[in-house]
C-alpha cells in the first residue's frame, strides 16, 4: 500500500519496553495478518490482515446512557451491532465493513479497533522515542506479527529505516515465506527469532494449517546466510511435548544447522487470549484443553532442556537467559 | 551463608520481608525476633521531666530553659541496655515507645486520650499504661496555651487558616504545627573529629570572647551558656550508659556477653568526651548523639548522613590494623539498623494520615555518590550497607543510594538485586540532577556534591543546613479547581461550615479568576491557574513564616546547634538562622492531576469542541453522575494524558509544575534564607483528595489525587498505558533541577518482570536511561502476590501493571482469570 507519505502497513500493536523478544529493551511492532493458524495462538487479532473491531461487553457503559456506537454506525438500519441487556455484545461480521466509526465513538473502549494503517515515519516516531534505552541496554526493535513477511514490503522499508538510525533489529517470524524475500530483507536484520513447532510435517499441518518443509528450509537458509538465530519451541502438552519430537528437533539443529544457533528457548504453553477470541466472535481452538499444573509442566520443560543440552544444543527454559550474540 | 556477600548475590525477586532468619548472624536474627515482641507505645517520662523544668525555671531566658529541660531529661531518664546488643542508646525505656513532647503541642493529645484513645486507632495504634495516661492528663493542664502550636494558631488569621486543614485544605502545615522541625543532618564529621569534649572547648572559647556590652552578644552569651548546659548533660548521659554497662557486666554469668558489656562500657566512657578511635566507638557515639537530637527537637527525618563516607576512615583503619574483621563490622551495621528500627514518635490522628505507619520516620541514610571533588566515592561500606538491608529486611533506616555517571557497575548490580527483593528499599538519587539542583539554591559546588538526601528525598548540605524540608504540602489540583470556578470550590453550598465566610453571594474562598463556563480560549484557563496559584502561594508562604517565627520564639535548639555549621561561629541558634544554609521547603502535590485536567479542557472544550466548559463544570459538580459517557471518555486513552510520552499532556505537566515553582522559589523565609519548592506527595495525595470534590481529569469526589510525579490513576482506570520507558520520558521532560526540595517517582514492577539476569539488567538500563535524561529520583515497588490479588479484584486500577507471561510481557489485567491465578502462584524460580 502506498500513501502520499510513503508505504503503509497495518499495525495492531506497538509495545514499548518489551524485554523478552531479543536482547535488551526493545520496542516491538506487531504487523497484522498470518498464513498460519496455530491451534494455541494467543493473538487471534493478528490473523486477518485488515482492521477488525473487537467487542468487550463488560466495558460497555449502557446503550441507554451512551449509545454513541449505534448512532455512529453508517449501517445502523441493518442492525450490524448486537445489543443485549442494554450492552453492546457483538458485531455482525458478515455485514460489518470495518469502517471503525463505532470504535472511534466509543468512550469506554467496549468497541476497539485491532489494526491501524501507519506509515514508516509514524512507526519510526514511536521507535525513536526510546533510542536511549536501546543504547543503554543493547536493545532495539523487534518486528513481529502475525507474520511479519506477509507485509514484507512495509517490513523492508521499516527495517531499512531502523538501520539508517543505527538500531539493532530483530524479526520474529514463522518463516513460512518465499526464500527470495528473506534474502532481500536479511541484510537489514541483526537477529532472527523463529519457532520449530513440530518436526513431523503432518503433525505440523494438523496444528498450524501448513507443513514444515518451507519453514525448515528457511531456517537452514538463515544459518547459511550467517544470521544470528534464536529458535523457540512452544511446548504444548499433547501436541509436541513428547521427548521424541524434542530429540528429532535437536538432531535437526545439530546435523542440519551444524548447531549454529545462538539459543534455543523452550516456552511453556498458556491458555492465553481467550477473551480476544470471544471479542472477535471466533471460537477458541483449544477450548477442551485441560490446564496442567505448574509443577508438572515446569518439570517437563526442565527435563526437555536437559535432553536438548545432551546434544550440545544451547537450550534454555524461558526467555530470561542472556542471548550470546 | 557467608557474612561477606559477593556483589552479584541474588536474594530472589519479590520475596520481600517474608523470610525467617535473613541475617547470617544469629545475634541479629535473635534481636529481630526479640523486637517483634514489642508493640508501639507511649512513655511519659520525658514529658514529666521537661514539665518540672519549665515550672521551676519559668523566668529564665527561653534558650536556657530549653537547655535545662534537655539536661534534666539526659541526667534522669531511665536507661536500658538490651539483650545481645553491641550498640546502646534509646529514646524511652522500652523499644518502640514514643516519648512525649508537650512543649510543641498538647491539645490534640488531651483530646485523643479522652475521646479517641490511641489503642483504638485503625492504624498507627499505640498502647500506654494507666500511669502514663494519668501523667499526661495532669501535666497537660500546665501546657495548654503555652505550646508552639498555640502560638502559631494565635498568630494566624482566617486569611492564613482558610487554606489549611482547618479550612478547605489547599495546603497542609500539620507536621510542623504540632511537631518539631527535624529534617536535618548533623555534622558528624565534626563530632567525630572533636568529640563532645572538643566541642565544649570551642564553645567555652567563644563564650570567653563575647563582648558583654553589645546587645547582640548578650543573646550570644545566653546561647553559649545554653550549649554548655546541654554539652555537660550529654557527656553525663553517655557516662550513665557506661556505668550501666559496667553494672550489668558485673552481674552477667555468660562470659562472652560479660566481655561485650565491658567493651560497651569502655566505648561509652571513652566517647563521652573524646573523639572515637574505632568503628565500634564511632557508631556508638553516632547512635547516642543522634538520639539526643531526637530527644531535644521532636522532629522526624533526623538524617544519618552519608554512612559509607563518614565511617570509611574508621573501617579502613581497623581493618588495616587488623583490630577488627569485615564480618564484625557487618554485624555492627546490622545491629545499628535494628536500633534505628525501634525509634518511635506519636503523632496526632490527622498527621497519621500524612505519615502512616512510619514510626519515627525519615531515618535517612545514604550510600554511594561522588565526593566533594566529583569523584566516585563508592567504597566497601556502600556494599555492606546494602547487604545489611538484605540481612535485616526492616524498613529502617530509610536508605538512599546515590548514583552518578561513574557509579561502578558492580554497585548497580548489588543495588538492583536488593531492590528486586521487593521491600521498596533503597531509593535511588541521581547526583547528576541533585547537585545542580542543590547549587541552584545557592549551595557551593563542594557542599552540593556532598549533599545528603534528608527525610524522603530532600537535598541537604549535610551538617551545614537547616532546610525545613517538610514545611508543607500544597494541593495544586485544588488550585486548578478554584481557578476555573471563579475562586469557589466545586460543590460550594450552604452546608459547608465556611459558607457564611466565603460561600454566600459576593464572597469566595480564593481569587476571582473567572469561570470555565465563560473562558474564550485555553490561554485564559492557563492565566487563571497562574493567578490563582499566586494567590495561594502568597498565603502558603505567609503561614510557613508564621510557623518559623513561632518555633524560633519558643523552641530554640541549643544541642542541635552544636552540630550544625555555623551556629557556634555566629553565636546564633539553628532555629533562628544560625545555619550556613536556611531553606523552607513546601511540596507541590498533583502534577499529574493538573496536567490531565488541563489536557482534558484543552482537547474537549477548545479543540474538539465536544463539550462546553459549562457542561464540564456541571459534570464535576454532579460528581459525574448522569454524565457517564463523558466520565468514561475523560478516563480513556482518547484523551491526551501525562505519563505516555505524549508532548500534548507532558507540556501541561511542565506548566503545572513550573507555575508552582515560580510562585514559591527563592522567596525570603524567617531565617534569612529562602523558599525552595519540592514536588512529591508521600501519601498526602490521599489527604488532598479527601478535601476535594470531583475534578475534571476524571476523579470522583474524595478520591486521591495523583501521587508525586506519577501519572493519574482514578477509580475508572490508569491514565498511563505505555509502559516504563514512556513514563521515564514524560517525567524527564519536567525541569526537575528547579525543584530544589526534591521529587519522587514511584515505579511499580511485578516480580516476574525482573527475574533472571535479563530482568535485572534491563531494569538497570531503564533507570540509567531515565537518569541520563535528567530524571531525579526513583523508587520501586516490586509488586507482591497481595497486589496481584488486588489487581485481579479491581482491574481498572491496575491497567499499567506489566507482567511476564510466556515469551513476552503483558498487562496483567488483560489476562484471563486462570492465567492471573497462575501468575499469582509464581515463585522466584519462575523462568518463563
Amino acid at each position: 500500500m502506498k500513501s502520499d507519505f510513503g508505504i503503509e502497513g497495518i499495525v495492531f500493536n506497538i509495545q514499548r519496553y518489551t524485554i523478552h523478544d531479543g536482547p535488551g529493551i526493545r520496542t516491538e511492532v506487531f504487523l497484522k495478518g498470518c498464513p498460519l493458524r496455530c491451534k494455541w495462538c494467543s493473538n487471534p487479532e493478528s490473523m486477518k490482515t485488515g482492521p477488525e473491531v473487537g467487542v468487550y461487553a463488560d466495558r460497555c457503559i449502557g446503550v441507554d446512557k451512551c449509545g454513541y456506537c449505534l448512532s455512529a454506525c453508517p449501517q445502523s438500519q441493518d442492525r450490524v451491532i448486537f445489543t443485549a441487556d442494554n450492552k453492546v455484545t457483538g458485531i455482525d461480521r458478515e455485514k460489518c465493513t470495518n469502517c471503525n466509526k463505532c470504535a472511534e465513538s466509543c468512550p469506554a473502549n467496549a468497541l476497539m479497533t485491532w489494526g491501524n494503517k501507519m506509515t514508516v515515519t509514524e512507526v519510526m516516531k514511536v521507535i525513536l522515542a526510546d533510542r536511549e534505552f536501546y543504547r543503554k541496554s543493547g536493545g532495539g526493535v523487534t518486528l513481529s506479527g502475525g507474520e511479519v513477511f506477509l507485509q514484507w514490503e512495509f517490513a523492508f522499508e521499516l527495517l531499512k529505516e531502523c538501520k539508517e538510525n543505527y538500531l539493532h533489529t530483530c524479526v520474529e517470524s514463522a518463516l513460512h515465506v518465499r526464500t527470495d524475500i528473506l534474502e532481500k530483507i536479511y541484510p537489514y536484520v541483526d537477529l532472527v527469532l523463529t519457532d520449530i513447532k513440530h518436526m513431523n510435517s503432518t503433525k505440523h499441518m494438523e496444528f498450524t494449517g501448513v507443513g514444515n518443509e518451507l519453514i525448515l528450509q528457511n531456517i537452514k537458509k538463515t544459518v547459511e546466510m550467517n544470521k544470528p538465530l534464536v529458535i523457540r519451541i512452544p511446548v504444548v502438552p499433547e501436541h509436541n511435548n513428547c521427548e521424541e519430537n524434542i530429540r528429532t528437533t535437536a538432531e535437526f539443529i545439530v546435523n542440519e544447522l551444524h548447531n549454529r544457533v545462538n539459543q534455543v528457548q523452550l516456552l511453556p504453553y498458556r491458555q492465553l487470549g481467550t477473551e480476544k477470541y470471544s471479542s472477535l466472535g471466533i471460537e477458541y481452538p483449544m477450548d477442551d484443553f485441560k490446564p496442567v499444573k505448574r509443577i508438572v509442566w515446569e518439570q517437563n520443560i526442565i527435563h526437555l532442556v536437559k535432553v536438548m543440552k545432551s546434544y550440545g544444543v544451547p537450550a534454555v527454559a524461558g526467555t530470561t537467559s542472556k542471548i550470546n550474540l | 551463608m557467608s557474612a561477606v556477600e559477593p556483589y552479584d548475590k541474588d536474594w530472589g525477586v519479590g520475596v520481600s520481608g517474608m523470610v525467617d532468619n535473613p541475617s547470617p548472624f544469629p545475634r541479629i536474627n535473635n534481636m529481630l525476633k526479640w523486637l517483634d515482641g514489642f508493640t508501639a507505645g507511649v512513655d511519659h517520662e520525658r514529658a514529666c521531666l521537661v514539665t518540672e523544668v519549665y515550672q521551676k525555671f519559668s523566668g529564665k531566658p527561653q534558650i536556657v530553659k530549653c537547655a535545662e529541660a534537655l539536661s534534666h531529661v539526659l541526667r534522669n531518664i531511665t536507661l536500658q541496655i538490651q539483650p545481645n546488643e553491641l550498640i546502646v542508646g534509646g529514646l524511652a525505656a522500652q523499644p518502640k515507645s514514643a516519648p512525649v513532647f508537650p512543649e510543641f503541642s498538647i491539645t490534640w493529645m488531651l483530646d485523643e486520650i479522652k475521646n479517641n484513645p490511641w489503642k483504638n486507632r485503625t492504624h498507627d495504634v499505640h498502647i500506654m499504661s494507666e500511669e502514663t495516661e494519668k501523667n499526661i492528663l495532669e501535666l497537660g493542664e500546665y501546657w495548654v496555651g503555652k505550646t508552639v502550636e498555640d502560638l502559631i494558631k494565635s498568630t494566624s488569621t482566617d486569611e492564613e487558616a482558610k487554606g489549611t486543614s482547618a479550612g478547605k485544605g489547599v495546603f497542609f502545615l500539620d507536621l510542623y504545627t504540632t511537631g518539631g522541625i527535624g529534617h536535618v543532618c548533623a555534622n558528624y564529621e565534626k563530632l567525630f573529629k572533636l568529640g563532645f569534649g572538643g566541642l565544649k572547648k570551642k564553645v567555652e572559647e567563644k563564650l570567653a570572647s563575647v563582648d558583654r556590652s553589645l546587645p547582640e552578644d548578650i543573646k550570644k552569651r545566653n546561647f553559649y551558656q545554653a550549649q554548655l548546659i546541654v554539652l555537660d548533660a550529654s557527656i553525663k548521659y553517655i557516662k550513665r550508659y557506661a556505668l550501666l554497662a559496667q553494672e550489668m557486666a558485673a552481674k552477667e554469668q555468660d562470659k562472652v556477653r560479660k566481655n561485650e558489656l565491658l567493651q560497651i562500657a569502655d566505648n561509652c566512657a571513652w566517647v563521652s568526651e573524646n573523639p572515637p578511635r574505632t568503628f565500634w566507638e564511632a557508631i556508638q557515639l553516632y547512635n547516642i548523639a543522634t538520639n539526643i537530637i531526637l530527644l531535644e527537637s521532636n522532629g522526624h527525618s533526623i538524617t544519618y548522613g552519608r554512612f559509607d563516607q563518614l565511617f570509611y576512615p574508621f573501617y579502613k583503619n581497623d581493618i588495616d590494623n587488623k583490630t577488627t574483621t569485615r564480618e564484625f563490622v557487618q554485624e555492627l551495621i546490622e545491629n545499628f539498623f535494628i536500633k534505628i528500627h525501634q525509634l518511635n514518635k506519636i503523632r496526632d490522628v490527622g498527621n497519621t494520615i500524612i505519615a502512616t505507619g512510619v514510626r519515627m520516620g525519615g531515618t535517612a541514610l545514604d550510600v554511594g555518590g561522588v565526593d566533594k571533588y566529583g569523584r566516585d566515592a563508592t567504597n566497601d561500606l556502600s556494599y555492606m550497607v546494602l547487604d545489611a538491608h538484605a540481612h535485616t529486611r526492616i524498613p529502617n533506616p530509610w536508605m538512599a543510594a546515590r548514583v552518578h555517571a561513574n557509579t561502578p557497575p558492580e554497585f548497580k548490580i548489588k543495588l538492583f538485586n536488593v531492590i528486586r527483593i521487593g521491600t521498596g528499599e533503597p531509593k535511588i538519587l541521581n547526583d547528576e540532577v541533585y547537585i545542580p539542583a542543590a547549587m541552584n539554591y545557592g549551595r557551593s559546588l563542594e557542599d552540593a556534591r556532598d549533599y545528603v538526601g534528608v527525610g524522603c528525598v530532600e537535598p541537604d548540605a549535610a551538617g551545614k543546613e537547616y532546610g525545613w524540608h517538610d514545611a508543607a504540602y500544597f494541593n495544586m489540583a485544588k488550585v486548578l479547581e478554584l481557578a476555573i470556578n471563579d475562586g469557589r470550590c466545586v460543590g460550594c453550598a450552604a452546608n459547608c461550615p465556611r459558607w457564611e465566610i466565603c460561600g454566600s453571594v459576593g464572597k469566595r474562598l480564593g481569587a476571582q479568576t473567572g469561570s470555565l463556563a465563560d473562558f474564550k480560549s485555553f490561554d485564559e484557563v492557563l492565566d487563571a491557574y497562574d493567578k490563582q496559584m499566586e494567590y495561594w502561594c502568597d498565603r502558603l508562604v505567609s503561614c510557613i513564616n508564621i510557623m518559623d517565627i513561632s518555633h524560633q520564639q519558643l523552641k530554640p535548639l541549643p544541642y542541635l546547634s552544636l552540630l550544625i555549621d555555623d551556629c557556634i561561629e555566629k553565636g546564633v541558634d539553628v532555629s533562628a538562622g544560625g545555619a550556613k544554609y536556611n531553606f523552607s521547603g513546601p511540596q507541590g502535590v498533583g502534577t499529574g492531576s493538573v496536567a490531565d485536567g488541563l489536557a482534558t479542557i484543552k482537547q474537549l472544550v477548545f479543540e474538539d469542541k465536544k463539550v462546553t466548559g459549562a457542561e464540564l463544570l456541571k459534570a464535576v459538580n454532579d460528581n459525574w453522575e448522569g454524565h457517564e459517557p463523558l466520565y468514561a471518555l475523560v478516563n480513556s486513552d482518547k484523551i491526551h494524558h501525562y505519563g505516555n510520552d505524549d508532548n500534548y499532556a507532558d507540556e501541561l505537566a511542565s506548566f503545572a509544575l513550573s507555575t508552582y515553582c515560580k510562585h514559591v522559589e527563592k522567596r525570603p523565609n524567617a531565617r534569612g534564607g529562602m523558599f525552595m519548592p519540592g514536588v512529591y506527595s508521600v501519601s498526602i495525595n490521599v489527604l488532598c483528595g479527601l478535601f476535594q470534590n470531583a475534578s475534571i481529569e476524571g476523579r470522583k469526589s474524595y478520591e486521591p489525587i495523583s501521587d508525586c510525579l506519577g501519572p493519574v490513576h482514578t477509580y475508572a482506570g490508569s491514565h498511563d498505558i505505555s509502559g516504563p520507558t514512556a513514563i521515564a520520558n514524560s517525567v524527564s521532560k519536567l525541569d526537575l533541577v528547579r525543584v530544589g526540595n526534591g521529587t519522587i517517582l514511584n515505579w511499580k514492577f511485578t516480580p516476574t518482570c525482573l527475574t533472571g539476569e535479563t530482568g535485572r539488567d534491563n531494569l538497570i538500563s531503564v533507570i540509567d536511561g531515565f537518569f541520563e535524561k535528567k530524571g531525579m529520583q526513583s523508587q520501586f515497588n516490586v509488586v507482591s502476590r497481595k497486589t496481584l490479588l488486588a489487581a485481579q479484584a479491581n482491574p481498572e486500577k491496575y491497567k499499567g501493571l506489566l507482567v511476564r507471561v510466556a515469551g513476552y510481557s503483558a498487562y496483567f489485567v488483560e489476562l484471563s482469570k486462570e492465567l492471573q491465578d497462575d501468575l499469582i502462584g509464581r515463585t522466584e524460580l519462575s523462568f518463563d
